[in-house]
């Protein structure tokens, strides 16, 4: 293999669209933009990342292909609807993930394990069946380019369910009791943002980490079960 | 008087005056990463110069090395925290050298890499004055990793120190070793804590034999490597050693040089192969290394060591 044209960190942001979400369209909306504007402001990290939003409910739809924020100009559009359907996600996950690894491959780059920040306000209501592939996804052995995934909940999510969907307890947050939901969306992305910033830096590092800060207005949660 | 008088004779074109040379233009691979002028680091960071270089010539060895802050250091406000340090053996004309990469976690990682660098030395100085055979290169590591323990010590106003506590401190990578000139070749002795990287450079053919496993194999799906940095000293100790063929040159770089390099088969390999064929001025090495390339932002180290007689001459 010929040189690299650099090593980036694939990240994916997974955004609740299902019908409770409705009353926080505009503070999801004000989020992504803030996120992408935020990753834009700091050209050196973007280098470094590509991203990827996908709005979920009864099924996973692109918003943002993975792309790279120094110069993608449209903003993601979040549309409200249906249900919450974790089996969707992880299917989906299941199989992009690893496509687009060997595309950034393909492409020249070396790549970081991927890490995906799923924000949900609610139980998922495709029962257990999620589960499957879930651990399928989260196994390295099954699927070498498992991702690290963070969990955050807000409004009906449950603490267990979060702990249950992240890869590490420390990982996984949920919106601290009383939390005007709005808010706990807004304060999601400036973490979820400070994250990245922080992780591109630790990941081109001689001790690559990922950095995932814990949003204000929410707690672990491990702290809740 | 005329205030203006000496600026404007001196700004002012003259048909009889030489050519003025160009200010040296920044060297792009591929796709340049963001120009902007350098932030200062902190102002305890003075003795953190954003760019060393040096180099000099034996009868036997020539050697040259250049260390450059990293446009994320330079964007950010952090001084350069790779270090670099070389000496002659007088009684053997052996070249000792040692490369350090001050782990960015660490808050004085940039101090950690210059003392990592200037105890390798001295002990290898001292070794090679009490031995003729093998330099006990385990014994050069440890007394690096001492060193920064006594930095800690001092820093804690005498106290011993945990390990955590010296490694937030001064954590840092290491390549330490020397060039013996030797009737058959030049003989390298080398060891490794950290990431950084040595290569064999054929100069005949542009082709670098790396001599430690590099840190991504190229099919490694994913990146995950991290670092145990001095002051642990692992063990067994990393270590090698080469005779060098008056074709070869001994390259010992930071992580800042080897991830653009990669196998060394593209276009920084190209680069670096064709202006490493000889013996380069080491400001034009200094010029080389701080090369544009999107997303490489790391500080960036380079030392070279070429034989230069009987059959390497410059």
């Amino acid at each position: 293999m010929s040189e690299t044209r650099g090593v980036l960190l694939p990240a994916y942001v997974l955004a609740d669209e299902s019908g409770s979400m409705s009353p926080y369209l505009e503070e999801l909306s004000n989020g992504l933009v803030s996120l992408c504007e935020g990753l834009r402001a700091e050209p050196m990290v973007a280098a470094k990342l590509r991203l990827a939003v996908l709005g979920f409910s009864d099924d996973v739809q692109v918003r943002l292909a993975v792309a790279d924020m120094r110069t993608e100009s449209t903003l993601p559009q979040v549309r409200i609807r249906g249900l919450t359907s974790y089996k969707a996600v992880f299917e989906d996950l299941l199989h992009r993930i690893p496509a687009d690894v060997q595309w950034l491959r393909g492409e020249g780059y070396k790549v970081h394990r991927p890490v995906v920040f799923l924000l949900s306000d609610g139980q998922p209501t495709d029962g257990g069946s999620w589960r499957g592939p879930h651990a399928a996804l989260t196994d390295k052995a099954q699927t070498p380019t498992a991702p690290n995934i963070i969990a955050c909940g807000i409004g009906d999510a449950q603490a267990d369910t979060m702990l249950e969907v992240a890869t590490r307890p420390e990982f996984a947050f949920v919106a601290k009791a009383g939390t005007d939901l709005g808010e706990a969306i807004s304060e999601f992305f400036h973490s979820l943002t400070a994250s990245l910033v922080a992780s591109g830096h630790a990941l081109n590092s001689a001790n690559p980490h990922l950095v995932v800060n814990r949003p204000d207005q929410f707690t672990m949660a491990i702290d809740e079960v | 008087m005329n205030p203006n008088n000496g600026l404007m004779s001196a700004g002012a074109p003259n048909a009889s005056d030489p050519p003025q040379p160009q200010p040296w233009q920044r060297i792009t691979v591929g796709t340049p990463g963001p120009e902007f002028e350098a932030l200062p680091p902190g102002q305890y960071d003075f003795d953190f110069p954003d760019t060393e270089c040096d180099g000099w010539s034996t009868p036997e060895l020539a050697m040259r090395f250049a260390s450059v802050r990293g446009a994320k250091h330079r964007y950010y406000r952090q001084p350069r925290q790779d270090a670099a340090r070389a000496a002659v053996h007088t009684a053997t004309g052996s070249v000792v050298f040692a490369v350090a990469d001050g782990v960015s976690s660490a808050s004085n990682s940039e101090q950690g890499a210059v003392a990592a660098c200037r105890a390798a030395l001295e002990r290898m100085l001292h070794l090679l004055d009490h031995a003729a055979g093998p330099v006990d290169l385990r014994d050069v590591a440890c007394h690096a990793a001492d060193r920064l323990r006594e930095l800690t010590r001092w820093r804690l106003g005498g106290r011993d120190p945990e390990f955590s506590e010296v490694a937030d401190l001064y954590a840092t990578t290491l390549v330490a070793g020397m060039v013996r000139p030797h009737p058959e070749g030049p003989l390298v002795e080398l060891c490794r804590i950290g990431d950084s990287g040595a290569w064999a450079l054929d100069r005949s053919r542009g082709q670098y034999l790396p001599l430690f496993p590099t840190k991504t194999g190229t099919d490694v799906l994913l990146v995950s490597s991290t670092v145990t940095p001095l002051p642990h000293v692992p063990d067994p100790l990393e270590q090698t050693s080469r005779r060098l063929s008056s074709n070869d040159a001994l390259m010992i770089g930071t992580d800042g040089f080897a991830d653009p390099l990669g196998d060394g088969d593209g276009q920084v390999g190209s680069l670096f192969a064709r202006h490493l064929a000889y013996p380069l001025p080491p400001l034009w090495l200094a010029h080389l290394l701080d090369f544009s390339r999107e997303t490489f932002d790391d500080d960036r180290t380079l030392l070279t060591v070429w034989p230069t007689a009987p059959g390497g001459q410059r």
